[in-house]
């Protein structure tokens, strides 16, 4: 799973404080009202995916195509409203965003035990641990967030090292949802780092 | 002139294709899916993959049009009986009439019929080939090959045929 955010050269002033101030009215309400109707297909293709892989083997092509830019459009509003992006995030899954790249590769087969594992003690050995260690992430993303803040408003720009660790929180939710919605066998890995191919752990 | 169309064979399907197939008839399980018990979930979660796939390949929407139209029966079943106890019990607060367990039962082996049909139809559909529901078959095979549809020599193992009559 490949999923990045160009970090830009500047950032606009004036967008941010736009966002912060009117952000829940042009940019959470609208895209809100829209994921929530979007989210529940999303939740009867899964579930129905869930019995096609039992059956078959296989994730449906075609959900899965849909699931990947369900979630590259979540990764577009995120990305936004934490200041990690400018621009306005595109509304519906045909959608995408010039600095935001995700791509997500297609499991040929995908192991029913793991299938049945993942659904009846996923909660144990998935949600809890990285549960845990990303609610603590999440704490410093946000105060990073609230510093990325005030770094925007006076210098335009955010250090490198808190823009890259607020991205890795990103790609760790991410690389969590896609397992845990049977898209992918290989276990996440406790890191928001991006995997190149020559290190052993894939997903 | 009338063009002719080919009844496509299982062997000439790609994967994607039986697998959007054999989903269509999945969504008899859309409210499970989306935890709200409405009897007419299933049907709109039908209709709306049947409008998603419609466009995009002949057996697809084949059996997408077949999986939709064939659950309006037991949706308006299902939906009578819970409209006939929510009528009585919730806002008149009266007893239930006497047929009401009855239509129940009706109910019950209605929906138990058509969900062992439609795995029926799924499993086929997962294997490339068409099964024809009663009526509805007809109606989606009128809709989307007509009369004017051949079966081309198939796989031998198995070949998908007209139904009878045309």
């Amino acid at each position: 799973m490949n999923f990045d955010i160009t970090q830009q050269e500047s950032y606009s002033r004036s967008e941010l404080l736009l966002r912060t101030l009117f952000g829940w009215l042009y940019i959470t309400v609208p895209h809100v009202l829209v994921l929530f109707f979007v989210g529940i297909w999303s939740a009867i293709l899964h579930f129905i995916a869930w019995w096609v892989i039992l059956l078959t083997g296989r994730y449906p092509a075609s959900f899965f195509e849909f699931h990947v830019k369900l979630l590259a459009w979540n990764m577009r509003l995120n990305a936004v409203t934490w200041n990690l992006a400018d621009g306005y995030p595109a509304i519906g899954i045909a959608g995408s965003h010039p600095a935001i790249s995700l791509d997500v590769p297609y499991p040929q087969s995908l192991s029913r035990g793991t299938l049945l594992l993942r659904t009846f003690l996923g909660f144990i050995y998935v949600t809890i641990p990285h549960g845990i260690c990303l609610w603590l992430r999440m704490v410093a993303t946000a105060f990073l967030n609230f510093l990325s803040w005030w770094s925007i408003l006076f210098s335009g720009r955010i250090p490198e090292s808190w823009f890259q660790f607020n991205v890795g929180t990103l790609r760790w939710m991410l690389r969590l949802n896609i397992y845990m919605a049977n898209m992918t066998d290989s276990y996440p890995p406790f890191s928001g780092k991006p995997i190149t191919a020559a290190e052993p752990v894939a997903i | 002139m009338t063009e002719t169309i080919a009844l496509p064979q299982p062997h000439e399907l790609s994967q994607r294709e039986k697998d959007d197939a054999l989903a269509a008839y999945l969504m008899n399980f859309a409210a499970w899916g989306a935890g709200l018990p409405i009897p007419s979930l299933n049907l709109i979660a039908a209709w709306v993959y049947f409008l998603i796939n419609r466009k995009k390949n002949r057996f697809v929407a084949f059996h997408c049009f077949q999986a939709c139209t064939s659950q309006i029966p037991t949706t308006l079943i299902n939906m009578i009986g819970v409209g006939m106890f929510i009528d009585y019990v919730l806002i008149l607060n009266r007893d239930l009439p006497r047929f009401f367990w009855p239509y129940v039962g009706f109910a019950v082996v209605t929906n138990l019929m058509y969900l062992a049909s439609s795995i029926y139809a799924c499993v086929l559909a997962a294997k490339g080939r068409v099964h024809y529901f009663l009526v509805f078959g007809r109606w989606a095979y009128a809709r989307y090959y007509g009369p004017h549809a051949i079966a081309l020599d198939g796989s031998p193992a198995h070949r998908n045929l007209p139904p009878a009559g045309f």
